[in-house]
């Protein structure tokens, strides 16, 4: 029962713990800025570090919808992504 | 497309995080999913509560050490 009490005075005191998702090896910059700005109007960004590419978030499901919406939308339009 | 990989993250001081690094190190590299910087990283859900324990019986150590300073400390350096 001490050692429960003891595990979570560590936790608070000296470190935070969040359950989520990483998200890493984003393709470009401007694709990880663009879903870290997306995270963060969901109100689900907990952690980003923009030199390293990557973010981490509370809940993944609608940023992976949005992800798979961007990726057919640029399947589409090769033209423009390539301009 | 990016990659999501589940995990917890851990905010914490520099020198909680140096001790996770040992403890991840000394058991074959199964805790820790990433390290993001000096005072953040990730690691695997299931094996937080275990971390935490390790984590625990190792501050108790140090806590015992620097309150007896008045005798030898068994690690010399």
């Amino acid at each position: 029962v001490v050692d429960q009490i003891r595990l979570w005075q560590i936790e608070g005191e000296r470190m935070k713990t969040t359950t989520g998702f990483l998200f890493k090896d984003f393709h470009s910059t401007q694709e990880f800025e663009e879903v870290a700005k997306y995270a963060e109007e969901l109100g689900v960004l907990k952690w980003k570090k923009s030199a390293r590419r990557c973010m981490f978030v509370t809940r993944h499901e609608q940023i992976a919808d949005w992800l798979k919406r961007r990726a057919s939308a640029q399947q589409q339009q090769p033209k423009k992504a390539a301009a | 497309m990016p990659r999501a990989v589940k995990g917890v993250l851990i905010e914490c001081d520099p020198s909680i995080k140096a001790i996770i690094l040992k403890i991840d190190k000394d058991s074959g590299h199964g805790y820790i999913v990433e390290d993001l910087d000096d005072e953040t990283l990730v690691v695997k859900e299931p094996k937080l509560a275990e971390l935490k324990l390790r984590l625990e019986k190792i501050l108790e150590k140090t806590q015992m050490l620097e309150k007896d300073e008045e005798s030898d400390p068994e690690n010399p350096g």
